[in-house]
């Protein structure tokens, strides 16, 4: 009846389709990252007993990250004299993309995933590597002081940090003897892996709040130091997507906190298993911001003598306890 | 489709290969590495061999081209400036790119994964671990020097006559 228009409907109407453009893809990660911003100013406002954002809405302010995003879009968008073009706008582009890559590989109901591979977890976490040399090559491209130095202190974190990441992941791998993240669900359907995998799920938690970069593991933005740091010189747009990733991998990492130690979608079937993913995310997110607003910022020494001597030592001791958890005492 | 796919990715290494060794700033050159890190990263994938695709990316381009960017940018030539010795460098680096698509080539023929220890689209954990240390123990020992390669690789590049 259609003739040629059929492979294109049927393409628009495909239930993969369908996903990587509403949800769990690209436009539910634009609308989740715009609230979440929202959320964390509410939150950091609670907790400080201000009222936050207020005016912009039908309630409590919700709309106030579309105004801003709207005012932010109508600036006037410049590249710096003296700076490298081609990195200066490629890096945090680059960087929304590796972002929206992460979501994609989370499972947020059966069947609602949209990459469901078979090495899930380590896909999410080398994609996790790329992104140290996009936030060091966005400081050095504005060719200016304090992105250049919040890119190096990006990089020393962020590499410091990703060993005990991964090692605090592969407990959880040693207990599902799996990769793929779906499986990892279903391998928690007698018991959450928080129980057993405490101190694993404490490394990841901490972590992974480093390789966001976000309070009290901020340094690279620090705006009482350094100004922002490698954001420092993004104009309108272009801050925007500077920005963006950051909300983005605390929407994904969130996930993956959930998928890999609270069971995933798994819970009561009162609810349907989305209901449980999304509000074990949004309870890990809250506690995440929580610390944003109850601790001091740490000093960059501190943060890497903890990352490279406390939490990778904890990280070896973490697998050792699964090991005994898992195989048992060793017989000789 | 698959040998479109081949082709694309062949093309993005070698193009980027190439771009590695001829940019005349030494960070787009670390920057053109890493897409041929990605590219060889495709040619894995494309040989059903999705575990040691995400370690390429992981390792290669999370960690080698960050050392490398990191060195240039400490000790490097400052933006502009022209590194010393290009020329002789440049050699090396062919050397060492044309080692790099000789492994791969070894490679890329339909027996070098054979089975499910490759974690492909059928994936036995427990047959792939035993595989990686039993069989290929070896080679992942000296595959490891891989990052004291990256660190000296780094340091050379980065000479420049600027004196002490």
């Amino acid at each position: 009846m259609l003739g040629p228009l059929q492979p294109l409907i049927d393409m628009v109407t495909s239930p993969l389709f369908l996903m990587i453009v509403l949800f769990p893809g690209l436009t539910s990660i634009a609308i989740i990252g715009a609230l979440l911003g929202w959320l964390e100013r509410k939150v950091t406002a609670r907790v400080q007993l201000r009222i936050g954002p207020l005016y912009a809405s039908p309630a409590g302010g919700i709309l106030q990250m579309f105004a801003d995003l709207i005012k932010l879009s109508f600036k006037e968008l410049f590249v710096p004299e003296n700076s490298d073009a081609f990195f200066f706008i490629m890096a945090p582009t680059t960087g929304l993309v590796i972002g929206a890559a992460l979501v994609g590989l989370i499972p947020f109901a059966p069947g609602l995933q949209i990459a469901n591979i078979e090495v899930g977890l380590p896909a999410f976490l080398a994609i996790i590597t790329l992104s140290p040399s996009l936030v060091l090559l966005a400081g050095w491209s504005a060719n200016s002081k304090f992105p250049f130095i919040g890119g190096l202190r990006a990089l020393f974190q962020q590499t410091a940090y990703e060993i005990p990441l991964w090692l605090s992941a592969l407990g959880v791998i040693m207990m599902a003897g799996t990769l793929n993240l779906a499986q990892i669900v279903a391998a928690q359907s007698t018991g959450w892996f928080i129980i057993p995998q405490a101190l694993g799920a404490f490394i990841f938690l901490v972590t992974s709040v480093a390789e966001m970069e976000r309070l009290p593991f901020d340094l690279p933005e620090a705006e009482s130091e350094i100004m922002m740091g490698w954001q420092a010189e993004y104009p309108g747009v272009l801050f925007l997507a500077a920005q963006g990733p950051g909300f983005v991998k605390l929407y994904a990492f969130s996930a993956l906190f959930t998928t890999i130690y609270l069971g995933g979608f798994l819970g009561p079937s009162l609810l349907p298993p989305l209901f449980w993913m999304l509000s074990k995310t949004l309870v890990v997110i809250i506690l995440i911001m929580l610390l944003r607003s109850t601790f001091p910022r740490v000093r960059l020494d501190q943060l890497l003598r903890a990352g490279w001597t406390t939490l990778l030592t904890l990280a070896i001791v973490n697998i050792g306890i699964t090991y005994l958890l898992v195989v048992g005492l060793p017989t000789f | 489709m698959t040998d479109l796919l081949f082709l694309a990715f062949a093309a993005v290494t070698i193009g980027a290969a190439i771009l590695a060794i001829e940019a005349r700033d030494l960070v787009y050159g670390a920057a053109a590495l890493g897409i041929a890190f990605l590219g060889v990263a495709g040619l894995f994938f494309l040989l059903d061999a999705a575990y040691v695709g995400w370690f390429q990316i992981a390792v290669y381009i999370g960690a080698v081209v960050v050392l490398i960017l990191f060195t240039v940018m400490l000790v490097g030539p400052k933006m502009g400036e022209a590194p010393l010795g290009l020329k002789r460098v440049s050699l090396l680096a062919a050397i060492l790119v044309s080692l790099l698509l000789g492994m791969t080539g070894a490679l890329a023929n339909a027996t070098a994964f054979p089975g499910k220890d490759s974690c492909g689209s059928g994936c036995d954990l427990y047959l792939l671990s035993t595989s990686l240390l039993k069989n290929y123990g070896v080679q992942l020992e000296f595959m490891s020097l891989v990052m004291a390669a990256a660190v000296i690789g780094a340091l050379a590049l980065s000479k420049t006559d600027r004196g002490p």
